[in-house]
């Protein structure tokens, strides 16, 4: 069986020097915009249809002071992903066994479904091309054994990249460490409403994602599983039913009579 | 004997292009099973270009629809009446129904739906046209709305055209050459027909 592969961001060893911004545009050869400035020590604000790796400098005030909690801000590979629900083009996304979820741009109509059913907010519409992009998790190096551009990049160890069962292990012995140094909170992000994500991010604070940048506890949207489940089923019962109903209402009844008989002169 | 002028049959017939069109490149991305419907407009590219315009189209149509005819829909008592005995007319059993005028109630039920139908789907249409500049609760309120407008409108089309078609003979050929017989007009429009006599 293919083994299912994870990133592993420890964000309490990130120092935001930004390599892996660097390697991401350089392995995918992407040109880097020049965006705007948004007072703080982020590269760009936000993701960008060319720009698919962004370290958040989250700023959090303290007493008397101001901490950073880094975290780097990409597409999380979901177990369950709500941007493959949502996609109307067969082959515009999938998801490899390995767990990489990848947009296959020659599939893609540039509807921009994934952006609505991604909790995560992450798929990008290009202007240009109209077509979405995102991390690919380096699914063109995984594919041949190295580990994404990224991963490679990271001085610190910040980042690692492995399968999925060792990941999971080596998360949860870092968020124990990071409990001992006094993070009592420390923990693994991996959250369960998405299926579990090949993302998997070390917090010094698990019940506080959202000051990092990350939803707490997402799911697939509501009116995306809506749309999918009953208003579909809804859907198929109408319209086979109209057609079915009218076929055999005919077969019933037939059709009125053309005309009455016309014995009135005008 | 005349039923429709010109402009309303142009009127109808733009309505129906358009919300074909609309209707099956938008059925092409409502379903992947329906999805080769996507190759049959061009591509899945040209057909997620081409439906928000037919849409459009389909919009503007059935407002111009709307002017000529919303005065002419509206619901009296007999209609309702004839609504509440619909089975009856269903079943072929006219007897004792209130005699339609130049529009049944049923019809008139279609028009209305439809206009709603259009405006919902015109609202909608336009925030999932442009999901870049829309705020996320918009979008994912239209995502179940629009598909949900359009097939309660898709299901009464499929009803509207069967019967202009097949349960009564002589309507599809009043909607193209917008001329009905006398009889015709007996038999299914009588309101209507004595209106027409009175000078
Ligand atoms: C009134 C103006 C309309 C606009 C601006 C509009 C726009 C859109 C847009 C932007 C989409 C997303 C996919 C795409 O871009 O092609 C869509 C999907 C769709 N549209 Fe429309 N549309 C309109 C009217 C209609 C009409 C008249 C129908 C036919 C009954 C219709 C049926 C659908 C369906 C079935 C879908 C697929 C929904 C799904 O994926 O579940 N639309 N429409
Ligand atoms: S924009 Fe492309 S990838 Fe996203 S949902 Fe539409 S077809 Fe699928
Ligand atoms: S984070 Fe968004 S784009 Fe990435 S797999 Fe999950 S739903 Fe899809």
């Amino acid at each position: 069986m293919t083994p299912t592969v994870v990133k592993l961001i420890d964000t309490s060893l990130c120092i935001g020097c930004k390599a892996c911004e660097v390697a991401c545009q350089e392995w995918n050869d992407q040109e880097f915009t020049i965006g705007t400035f948004g007072g703080t020590y982020q590269t760009m604000p936000d993701l960008a249809p060319n720009f698919w790796n962004l370290i958040k400098f989250n700023e959090r005030e303290t007493d008397g002071g101001l901490s950073w909690l880094m975290s780097k801000y990409q597409c999380m590979h979901c177990g369950d992903p709500g941007c493959l629900r949502a996609c109307p083009a067969p082959g515009a996304i999938v998801q490899a066994r390995n767990g990489i979820v990848d947009f296959v741009s020659d599939n893609c109509i540039g509807c921009g479904y994934c952006i609505t059913g991604c909790p995560f907010d992450v798929p990008r519409l290009s202007p240009e091309t109209k077509k979405v992009y995102k991390c690919t998790l380096c699914s063109d190096r995984v594919a041949v054994g190295l580990e994404p551009a990224c991963i490679k990049s990271c001085p610190t160890n910040c980042l690692s990249f492995g399968e999925r069962t060792e990941m999971l292990r080596v998360a949860e012995k870092r968020a124990s460490v990071l409990k001992t140094d006094g993070y009592a909170e420390a923990g693994v992000y991996n959250p369960p409403g998405v299926g579990g994500t090949n993302v998997l991010y070390v917090l010094k604070d698990v019940a506080d994602p959202v000051s990092y940048g990350l939803p707490k506890d997402p799911t697939i949207p509501w009116s995306v599983v809506l749309w999918k489940g009953p208003i579909k089923w809804l859907g198929t019962l109408l319209l086979a039913g109209g057609v079915l109903g009218s076929f055999f209402h005919y077969l019933k009844f037939g059709p009125k009579h053309e005309e009455a008989d016309d014995d009135e002169p005008v | 004997m005349n039923r429709y002028s010109f402009a309303e049959r142009t009127v109808h017939w733009l309505s129906a292009l358009s919300f074909l069109y609309a209707a099956f490149t938008g059925l092409a991305m409502w379903s992947h099973k329906l999805y080769w419907l996507a190759a049959v407009f061009g591509g899945g590219n040209a057909t997620r270009f081409a439906h928000p315009w037919a849409g459009i189209l389909f919009a503007l149509v059935l407002g111009v629809m709307f002017r000529s005819w919303a005065g002419q829909m509206r619901l009296d008592r007999e209609d309702r009446e004839w609504l509440l005995n619909s089975h009856r007319y269903a079943m072929n059993q006219e007897e004792g129904l209130p005699d339609a005028g130049r529009f049944n109630a049923g019809q008139k039920m279609l028009f209305w739906f439809q206009s709603l139908a259009a405006l919902a789907l015109l609202a909608t249409g336009v925030v999932l046209w442009f999901p870049e500049w829309m705020p996320r609760t918009l979008r994912l309120i239209a995502i179940a709305l629009h598909p949900l407008a359009a097939i309660g409108a898709i299901a009464l089309i499929i009803l509207h055209v069967y019967m202009g078609i097949a349960v009564v003979p002589g309507a599809f050929k009043a909607m193209v050459h917008g001329t009905v017989t006398q009889g015709w007009a007996r038999a299914h429009h009588p309101k209507w027909l004595k209106e027409k006599r009175l000078p």
